[in-house]
């Protein structure tokens, strides 16, 4: 270091100090041609050379920029970068000099002592810098401004549109029809004609309850001449308890429902079905989705909360999470924003996740409003107070009465009492095999004599085995002998490993001095574990060291023999069983109030170690309702207000959200595609006075989900056939959004799995209760990645396990929604492995034999049979060609099985009615609903 | 075309994937888009952006973490300063308890022309040492498993993402119309599972297919639902046929529909698929010779090394991206205590296998055009946790590639003197997949896919191609 500079270094700042205050900024000033002749030759090829890439010109990483002297004292995100005068107050000081691991720049390495130096010199004496600043913000655009926000369709609030004036005046029989229909008129489009009614009732059964209609649901709905017949339909399918877990399931995937955690620890969330059941039971109950939607975010906190109000808020709790976070802070972070992002795309259309590091880069929704919403969250208690080891439990509300709660704790003991016995026969056998290893040290150590180290098993086996050895013991002594070429114990053995009787010799006459001199030691203090002697010592450690020379594999199938494994794996078996089968007690997931939390710093950039102002409890100020604002309690979390606010008639979204997301499970599609983004990014509504016309109503009528229903089914645009004019309805719309047709749409997962057992007359339609087969928080896997979850049950599939992390591959191959996700809308692809499935899947062809049985058994001829298979699965007879060809179809296989005898194999036969059967089953006609 | 065929066709690709046979319609596609107007797909970004140093990709996969001080980056230091404490701060948040310095129980040599040392552990791999490329300054954030696997394959610990293979797939498609894109073989179902080989929002064509699990023996890996045990492949063919005559009148009834024609294709993709999938999973067709090179004639050996001539046998295949896992169910490379018997029990049952996958694949020309990457999720402090083991360390851990356009020979990056952060050219779990996109031909920072509004990629917002490597 020059000691001029370092002389004139303090110089300056004590002119500073006493010419500039306490801020110790460079004056006007120029700096002298020395200074600037420093930072030109030693700062300024070092800041271009490790900082520039990210922080000059445009690219200003953090929003710090180095390339300017403005730069440098507006800082970034963190603050300013530096301190005149006072490296070590200095923020770029500290990245650089990687002392705080949350901060360490460069990333790619910390500079050399050398250059470090320079850059606490150059702070030291002012930072003399000519550059000139290039403007440098350090912000990032925003998206919309609120102000503009409020004029964006989304945020402003529900209008009172009247139905449009059509030309065709006798089309229409629902307020709603008009709307579409003036958008297909100003189109030069008709809508399709009328579909008949094997169509309706077969889409309408299917629509509302998940199920095909059976053949005399269709009889009697054809048949019905009452002008009120379809109406008369849709009653009955809505009064059917089959009905919730259809529209129930929809709700769910709304809600990321799942049966595991999922992430990192995949822990059973043994208790997640009470809240399926709660909402399966709202949609049948017809609950108002104003007190749905209270009851999910605040049930615990309403004056009148109870046992089912606690359990909706199971929604809140049902998110991955990353349960075992080592960062605790981090991990509530995360919480809360999975719980924002949730409620905002499910409830309000809006994605608050992208908030948590910025403003919204195309929302008008600023940081503020998010770390106002997570305030609310802070406040909310999430987590449980128990966990096992690093990995947390999620809070749960017990219903249980002091005798269940005593009664389970019996049980818990016994399960740990049964892990113990699995766990304490297996350290009894590895003992003993380790004690017989040691009695035969001197027989392995000439044995291994007799081998390379890099010997295969099988070889080591031959070996060892004539002698009595345990093979992979050898095998494991051999390598650690060529590990230990230089221990004062076994370097000898590499001395004399060609001659195995030496080998034999030396050991036995050492292991014993080694035991001899142990012995006698012991006569003095029976509690001595080591002689007088340092050579004799090591010899007793290797003998005893459990991982070293004479180590017993670890993995019971590698150090057990057939016996002493099996017992092993029934002891394991007979306490995993007992795990899942146990009772729990009885909870709920759900949350509860914790620490009020009345205002919360903005993260910045998300960091929780890095906080910028802090904002009170807030509603996102673009969806604000009134100018008179809230005041929240100073003894609650604030989470029933904010429940209250969304739920309210005057809030811009709620309602438009939900009635959005009616439509487009019955059409396939909403008015707004993109039913879980109502921002600038998400699509715009199709018939934008018709969404309001729908809130409106939906209020109106008291929130019913019920009423939307018949609002939607009992109009022409819902009973149009699914073919129209194609030639002129694909020229200028060919994707259907007007809705010049109904959409056909490919059934959900369930819906063909239900499907097919419904058909089969294999479905068991019992409601509610505990599916999981698994204990609340039980590893759904462990380290061993053996799946145990079974997917056999012939419930229907609303109530079949949703794994995280490995769904049932049923589900997975037919586009069931990433639980995880809030999904309003899902996805229907077309892929080999589907093909598959239907081809060879157990569930597939097991129903294929039922359904061949029942057909086979209770008609006599093959026509017959054939126009029930029809019937049944399709809704409708066999044509004379299809029957034909089915006839040749079982012709055909069944006289593969001909012998010399005449007569048909029985079993060939059912073979051709099951795989005729598994021919419906898989064809496109059944699985896409017109 | 007509519009209407052409919709039928857009719509196709775009919603639906086409399973395995997408690459005959992204050619399709390509001429139509020459021919016609632009078509907008999630097909069109398979021109790469760069020249391509590799065409395929293996990962072998090592779960649990194994310790960088004692394999692949030798600390001298360490070894000197046995038993005394950490001379600077531990990290802020710590997975367990840290003791003082533990010195590697194994010794390292060097090897090869380039001199790279490797310990003990790895005679084998060390005799391939002139074709590694030995990342020294790996470093993730998590120092869980689950977050740290999850870093590791989709980019993200926090939330679900595409995974890297998925990205891979979605970006180059494959070359194999009867055979997926991505598969991994034996993969944990733990500590993220289905997740690490997910394909999130993008096409369900690009998520990777499982092959067993690991709970199962690499013999007993098989593809979900591939056989059909009660009939023979004659019978469901004339059963095939059926569906098809089925779905033609349907066809005729319900108007054309890209989704309906696509049930029709996929039908025989997926039968051809049956007799494709049991002939790539014989491996008793390989020579004695082949078999013995992975190890599969001992049994400490054997399981490993099937995975490994599996992975050869569909990387030859022309599938895209590869991954085998070596997760043992009772013992991975966690050794949280007895590193010694553990790391020795782990190195012995894949250090073989992996040398014979190297020589097999440069004997049959496929190692230059083929990237090899080893490592786990993370690597193992040089402080003790108990008394003899080693705790989890995201902080500077190492991989190496082999073979796909990198230098071999080679050390790049490195961490500190005992090895506990990484220090110089430090590679994040970003930089790293950024790295691997580019040797694959394709631009990180362009590999995007628009979901929910937001253009996201593998590397999110960051990652640095590090091209010091390149050969």
């Amino acid at each position: 270091m020059n000691e001029s500079l370092q002389l004139r270094a303090s110089l300056l700042i004590a002119a500073c100090l006493i010419g500039c205050g306490s801020s110790v900024a460079w004056s006007g000033e120029a700096p002298s041609q020395e200074d600037l002749a420093f930072f030109e030759k030693d700062v300024r090829p070092l800041l271009v050379k490790h900082c520039y890439e990210c922080h000059s010109g445009n690219e200003t990483d953090g929003g710090l920029a180095l390339d300017s002297r403005d730069g440098l004292f507006t800082g970034g995100d963190s603050g300013t970068a530096i301190t005149s005068g006072d490296p070590d107050d200095s923020l770029l000081i500290e990245a650089v000099s990687y002392k705080n691991h949350d901060l360490q720049m460069p990333p790619s390495g910390r500079l050399d002592d050398r250059e470090i130096k320079t850059l606490k010199q150059w702070i030291k004496i002012g930072v003399p810098d000519p550059r000139e600043a290039s403007t440098p913000t350090g912000h990032e655009p925003n998206g919309m401004s609120v102000e503009d926000g409020r004029s964006f369709w989304a945020f402003q609030s529900v209008g009172n549109p009247s139905p449009p004036t059509v030309a065709d005046k006798d089309w229409g029989q629902s307020p709603i029809d008009a709307f579409v229909l003036a958008k297909l008129e100003s189109a030069n489009l008709s809508p399709a004609t009328k579909a008949d009614r094997r169509t309706l009732i077969r889409r309408a059964t299917f629509d509302l309850t998940g199920l095909p209609p059976t053949p005399a649901d269709i009889d009697a709905f054809v048949s019905d001449d009452s002008p009120n017949a379809f109406a008369d339909l849709v009653e009955r399918l809505l009064a059917s308890p089959q009905y919730g877990v259809r529209w129930g399931r929809h709700w769910l995937d709304v809600a990321r429902y799942a049966d595991s955690n999922g992430l990192d620890e995949n822990l059973a969330f043994g208790n997640a079905w009470r809240y399926r059941d709660y909402v399966i039971d709202a949609l049948n109950n017809d609950k108002p989705f104003d007190r749905f939607l209270i009851e999910q975010i605040a049930g615990d906190l309403l004056p009148e909360s109870n046992q089912e109000t606690k359990t909706a808020t199971g929604y809140l709790v049902l998110g991955a999470k990353v349960l075992a976070e080592p960062d605790r802070e981090k991990l509530v972070m995360d919480t809360i924003d999975e719980q924002l992002d949730a409620m905002g795309k499910a409830f309000l259309g809006m994605t608050f996740g992208c908030v948590r590091c910025h403003n919204h880069k195309f929302d008008p929704i600023q940081q503020s409003d998010y770390y106002a919403l997570a305030a609310i969250f802070k406040g909310t208690k999430t987590f449980g107070d128990s966990k096992q080891g690093a990995i947390m439990h999620w809070n749960e509300h017990t219903f249980a009465n002091d005798e269940q709660t005593a009664q389970i704790a019996k049980v818990d003991a016994s399960i740990a009492e049964k892990k113990k016995a699995a766990s304490s026969f297996k350290n009894k056998v590895i003992a003993e095999i380790r004690a017989s290893a040691r009695d035969a040290a001197v027989e392995y150590l000439v044995a291994a004599t007799q081998f390379k180290s890099t010997a295969s098993l099988n070889e080591v086996a031959s070996i060892a085995e004539p002698h009595g050895l345990h093979p992979r013991i050898l095998h494991h002594c051999r390598l650690h002998l060529e590990y230990h070429r230089s221990d004062a114990v076994l370097v000898k053995w590499h001395d004399l490993a060609s001659q195995s009787q030496s080998v034999r010799v030396h050991y036995t006459r050492l292991f014993a001095d080694a035991t001899t001199a142990l012995a006698s030691a012991r006569k003095k203090d029976p509690k001595a574990k080591r002689t007088g002697d340092k050579l004799l010592n090591e010899v007793l450690a290797v003998l005893d060291d459990p991982s070293g020379l004479l180590a017993v594999p670890a993995k019971p199938e590698f150090a057990f023999n057939a016996d002493q494994l099996r017992r092993y794996d029934e002891l394991m078996e007979a306490a995993r069983i007992a795990e899942s089968n146990a009772d729990d007690l009885p909870s709920a997931m759900s949350v509860t109030d914790a620490t009020v939390v009345s205002e919360l710093p903005i993260h910045i950039r998300g960091s929780h170690r890095n906080f910028g102002e802090p904002v009170a409890r807030e509603f996102p100020e673009v969806m604000r309702t009134s100018s008179v604002r809230p005041i929240f309690p100073a003894n609650q979390s604030g989470r029933l207000q904010l429940a209250r606010w969304m739920a309210s008639t005057q809030h811009p979204l709620t309602a438009r959200v939900y009635v959005n997301r009616i439509w487009s499970w019955h059409f396939g599609r909403g008015i707004v595609g993109s039913t879980d983004n109502f921002g600038l990014l998400g699509e715009r509504p199709s018939h934008p006075e018709l969404l309001d016309y729908l809130a409106r109503y939906f209020m109106q009528s008291g929130w019913s989900t019920k009423e939307m229903h018949r609002l939607l089914m009992n109009s022409s645009v819902y009973q149009m056939e699914s073919t129209g004019n194609e030639e002129s309805g694909i020229a200028v719309d060919p994707e259907n959004h007007l809705l010049w047709k109904f959409p056909m749409q490919r059934l959900d997962a369930e819906l063909i799995r239900d499907s097919i057992l419904a058909v089969s007359g294999r479905l068991d339609a019992t409601l509610g209760g505990k599916t999981v087969p698994l204990r609340n928080r039980q590893f759904v896997f462990n380290h061993t990645s053996v799946d145990h979850t079974k997917y056999d049950s012939l419930r229907r599939a609303a109530y079949l396990p949703v794994i995280r992390n490995n769904l049932y591959s049923f589900f997975a191959q037919f586009d069931f929604p990433d639980p995880t996700m809030p999904t309003g809308t899902r996805s229907a692809t077309v892929v080999a492995p589907q093909a598959l499935l239907m081809m060879n899947a157990d569930l597939v062809a097991d129903s294929a034999d039922e359904f061949a049985t029942q057909l086979i058994s209770s008609r006599s001829t093959d026509a017959e049979r054939i126009d029930l298979a029809y019937q049944t699965a399709f809704g409708r007879a066999a044509t004379k060609d299809e029957t034909n060809r089915a006839i040749h179809f079982v012709d055909d296989l069944t006289s593969r099985s001909l012998t010399r005898s005449d007569s048909v194999d029985a079993n060939a036969l059912h073979q051709a009615w099951s795989l005729l059967s598994q021919s419906l089953f898989a064809s496109n006609e059944f699985i896409f609903i017109r | 075309m007509n519009t209407h065929e052409l919709q039928s066709r857009r719509r196709l690709l775009k919603t639906s994937a086409i399973g395995f046979g997408h690459l005959a319609l992204s050619s399709l596609l390509h001429e139509q888009a020459q021919a016609e107007a632009p078509v907008e797909s999630p097909l069109a970004a398979k021109i790469p952006h760069i020249a391509a140093r590799a065409k395929r990709i293996v990962f072998l996969f090592m779960k649990g973490g194994p310790s960088h001080v004692d394999t692949f980056d030798p600390k001298p230091l360490l070894t000197r300063d046995d038993g005394k404490p950490l001379p600077f701060d531990l990290p802020r948040v710590t997975f367990a308890k840290q003791s003082n310095l533990l010195k590697s129980p194994w010794k390292f040599k060097q090897f090869g022309q380039s001199g790279l040392p490797v310990s003990e552990l790895f005679p084998h791999v060390a005799k391939h040492v002139d074709d590694l490329c030995v990342l020294r300054s790996l470093h993730g954030t998590n120092p869980a498993h689950g977050g740290a696997l999850l870093k590791m394959h989709t980019g993200s610990d926090q939330f679900v993402r595409p995974s890297l293979g998925s990205w891979v797939t979605y970006g180059l498609g494959t070359e194999n119309q009867n055979l997926p894109a991505f598969v991994t073989i034996c993969p944990t179902l733990a500590h993220g599972g289905v997740n690490n080989w997910g394909s999130a929002f993008l096409p369900a064509y690009c998520q990777g297919t499982p092959i067993g699990n690991a709970s199962l023996s690499a013999s007993k890996a098989k593809v979900k639902h591939i056989r059909n045990e009660r009939i023979d492949p004659q019978m469901q063919r004339r059963q095939l046929d059926l569906i098809a005559a089925m779905n033609r009148d349907h066809l005729s009834v319900a108007g054309r529909n890209a989704a309906l024609e696509g049930r029709l294709n996929a039908f025989e993709l997926a039968f051809r698929m049956q007799s494709t999938m049991p002939e790539v999973q014989d491996l008793e067709s390989e020579t004695e010779l082949t078999q013995r090179m992975y190890g599969i004639d001992d049994p400490i050996t054997e399981d490993f090394g099937r995975q490994c001539l599996l992975a050869r046998r569909f990387l030859e295949r022309g599938v895209r991206f590869v991954q085998v896992t070596h997760s043992d169910s009772e013992v991975q490379w966690d050794q949280h205590s007895n590193l010694y018997k553990g790391h020795t029990k782990n190195a012995v049952e894949v250090d073989k296998p992996i040398a014979g996958f190297l020589a097999d694949l440069k004997a049959r020309g496929l190692l230059k055009d083929t990237l090899v990457l080893w490592g786990g999720e993370f690597g193992r402090t040089p402080t003790a946790q108990g008394n003899n083991g080693r705790d989890h360390n995201p902080h500077g851990f190492t991989m190496w590639m082999a073979g796909g356009g990198v230098k071999g020979g080679y050390a790049y990056g490195a961490t500190d003197e005992y090895g506990y952060y990484a220090v110089e050219n430090k590679m994040h779990v970003h930089d790293l997949h950024a790295t691997i996109l580019h040797l694959l031909g394709m631009d990180h920072e362009r590999l995007t896919y628009r979901y929910a509004g937001r253009d996201f990629r593998l590397t999110d917002v960051a990652g640095v191609v590090a091209d010091d490597i390149f050969a």
